[in-house]
């Protein structure tokens, strides 16, 4: 009996050895290096691994008891998150709350907003560890009112709504059509026909104005820029959002979606408060449903319109032709529902965060002459005059440095979602699987460490010297990355780049006097506080 | 049955196109942007030919295969299904750094150059080096014949170790 105890115990021993050192070896520190500074970014080499196992067994021991639980972890009280959301309208300022928080209560921290438990990460570290240690089908998070709804109406999930398995199916078919650089460039000629309508509906817009020059809110001219540029794309075909009457239709799609983002606030409020209080409240549920079935709608009349056309060419045995949406009919590799929900969301998804992107990007131009005529010089070099393509912008790095700069300092998604698939060691403590993460992109994108002088706009810090010099890292990371990240990158890099570079070739974009200092808000994406108002003058 | 035969016909003639650039077609259609379907050595109008990689892996484990003209790194390690651990997890869409590897200098200098978007990539790999690529970005040439390429030491990636787990 004796023995066995004394067996029992030299093995339990032996284990916790074992685990401590394994956790040590998990925990190691990654190395931290400044964004464009050595090659040496936190490599294990096998040495590091033997001087770690040279340490004794009591020393280890030691070690990994720091280790920390969830218990000790730092973070707001309950009470401290619901008045400063409920109360101070916190939903409007994550981005300063992010940061706030971050400087209070250290680079790690953890919250409870209603039922839900969360732990916030701000350092870029430790965001790429939890980024690089992804399973197959990374989570985002709680989606559980879009599913909802989706239940409902007998709805499929998309790519935004969709876990597991569903997802990555849909997401191995659309990856392999509008990911790659060399995939999405062909849409260049669509793209710049949209681009074309921009200028001439600035031409038309600043004409209504008494000084003949300036622009008023330039957020909604980019909404409609953004929403025919992917509607192009996507459901190949043209909606009239540039044009002086907007086709009915089309208009109500633009209702339904401000809705969404109209309800965004409220539909959070709606996830922190119970089923049951619905019929008490009903407002925001209703709300919510009726913008989706309005998005729904616009996507099922386009697609079945596509659908009809091909059904008749078939018919006539006719070859077919397309884009995306015709190959996704033809190859079926989706049933329809499926693709109605995939167009909702991927249309939903790559409007406001383009236009937003832009209007940015214009407002900052006007606020930094200077810069502005640096990029302009680029551009009229490489092009003189000439319409650009997709091939042209490795050629015009500042235009790359200017998309790049103004998504560091107004990330659309201040912060990114992950549900833990394991027990993960990040900053010392021990988060377990299933444990909801923000990643806190807002933060990170303004910490001095990962980029000098971070409030100054500086679209020359993305310039390389060479293909060795290194510029970018996980402090700024506003399409996500990895499997999980922005399917639609490509397609917005691409409106993005090819509207400012030809806006710049046409006009000289200034301040007016109607332009006031803007400040970004949170409204479900980072979105201008206020109305955008600039000049255009013609570049003579 | 009609439906089939359409996709046939439309793979048919879109495998045509691939292979003659020169079809006049408007810019964005389909079969432009889905994968080329025809390789690099049949636009060439060169019969493919064998090249030997040796691949040093994680553990320092040397595979060595032979490989097509045409093929990405990123191709080989799956179709000879390398064990790399969390190796090329976006399918070669320069959307992570997971198909990270590290080239001989003297490979190295003579590959084609790095897009703009492969660089931002390898920006996020771990344990960079100052001759690493992305597999999923580098063809697979005859001159080749007989380089070694390095996986990274740790990829950070948990998703080999999953995989590893689930197939026991």
């Amino acid at each position: 009996m004796a023995l066995q105890s004394t067996i029992l115990h030299m093995a339990r021993k032996n284990l916790l050895q074992e685990s401590c050192r394994q956790l040590l070896i998990q925990t190691h520190g990654l190395h931290k290096s400044v964004a464009s500074g050595s090659l040496e970014i936190a490599a294990h080499s096998q040495a590091d691994l033997k001087e770690e196992s040279a340490v004794s067994p009591a020393e280890e021991v030691q070690k990994a008891a720091r280790v920390k639980s969830l218990k000790e972890m730092p973070g707001p009280s309950t009470v401290a998150n619901l008045l400063e959301f409920f109360y101070r309208d916190g939903f409007s300022r994550i981005h300063e709350i992010q940061m706030e928080h971050a400087k209070k209560y250290g680079k790690i921290f953890k919250s409870r907003f209603g039922p839900q438990f969360v732990v916030s990460i701000a350092d870029r570290d430790m965001v790429a560890q939890v980024l690089r240690s992804e399973s197959a089908t990374p989570q985002r998070g709680n989606m559980e009112s879009w599913k909802e709804y989706r239940d409902l109406r007998g709805r499929s999930t998309g790519l935004i709504s969709a876990e597991g398995d569903e997802w990555l199916k849909m997401r191995s078919v659309l990856r392999q059509l509008i990911m790659r650089p060399r995939d999405v460039a062909v849409f260049s000629s669509d793209v710049n026909d949209v681009v074309a309508d921009l200028v001439k509906r600035v031409k038309t817009l600043r004409s209504q104005q008494d000084d003949s020059q300036t622009v008023l809110n330039i957020n909604d001219l980019f909404f409609k820029y953004a929403m025919e540029g992917v509607a192009t794309i996507l459901y190949e075909t043209r909606l009239g959002c540039l044009e002086n009457e907007i086709p009915k239709m089309s208009q109500e799609y633009i209702t339904a979606l401000h809705l969404m983002f109209s309800s965004f606030k409220t539909t959070m409020y709606a996830g922190a408060i119970p089923k049951w209080l619905r019929p008490i409240i009903p407002k925001p549920w209703e709300e919510f449903c009726s913008s989706w079935d309005g998005l729904f709608k616009f996507s099922q009349i386009h697609v079945d319109k596509r659908l009809s056309e091909i059904k008749k060419q078939m018919e006539k045995s006719e070859e077919i032709k397309g884009g995306l949406l015709t190959h996704m009919l033809v190859t079926r590799e989706m049933n329809l529902e499926e693709i109605y929900a995939n167009m909702t969301e991927m249309l939903l998804a790559g409007v406001d965060t383009t236009s937003f992107t832009l209007s940015w990007s214009t407002y900052l131009l006007a606020r930094h002459p200077t810069i502005q005529q640096q990029i302009f010089e680029e551009v009229d070099r490489v092009l003189g005059g000439r319409v650009p393509t997709g091939e042209d912008v490795p050629y015009l790095p500042l235009i790359r440095g200017l998309v790049k700069e103004t998504l560091r300092l107004f990330p659309v998604l201040p912060g990114n979602g992950r549900v833990t698939h394991d027990d993960l060691i990040v900053g010392g403590y021990l988060i377990p699987k299933g444990t909801q993460l923000a990643l806190c992109h807002y933060s990170t994108s303004m910490d001095e460490e990962n980029f000098p002088r971070p409030e100054e706009f500086r679209p020359d810090r993305w310039i390389r010297k060479d293909a060795s010099d290194r510029v970018d890292n996980f402090g700024s990371i506003p399409f996500g990355y990895g499997i999980r990240s922005c399917i639609g990158r490509r397609i917005a890099e691409l409106e993005m780049h090819l509207a400012l570079t030809q806006l710049l070739q046409n006009f000289h974009i200034e301040v007016s006097p109607q332009t006031t200092e803007v400040h970004a808000k949170t409204h479900g994406l980072l979105c201008p506080g206020a109305s955008i108002n600039l000049r255009f003058t013609d570049r003579k | 049955m009609a439906y089939r035969m359409c996709v046939r016909v439309l793979l048919r003639s879109s495998s045509l196109l691939a292979c003659h650039p020169g079809s006049v077609r408007s810019h964005a259609e389909f079969h432009h942007t889905v994968p080329s379907l025809c390789s690099q050595s049949q636009l060439n109008g060169s019969s493919s030919s064998k090249v030997l990689v040796h691949f040093v892996n994680q553990s320092g484990v040397k595979s060595s295969v032979f490989v097509t003209e045409g093929e990405t790194l990123l191709d080989v390690v799956i179709k000879k299904n390398l064990d790399f651990s969390g190796f090329g997890a976006c399918e070669g869409t320069l959307a992570c750094s997971t198909c990270h590897l590290i080239f001989e200098e003297n490979v190295f200098d003579k590959l084609e150059p790095m897009v703009d978007e492969e660089i931002d990539m390898l920006d996020l790999a771990y344990g960079i080096t100052k001759t690493s690529r992305l597999g999923c970005q580098v063809t697979v040439e005859r001159w080749m014949d007989g380089m070694t390429v390095r996986v990274p030491q740790d990829i950070k990636d948990q998703r080999g170790k999953q995989e590893a787990v689930s197939s026991k």
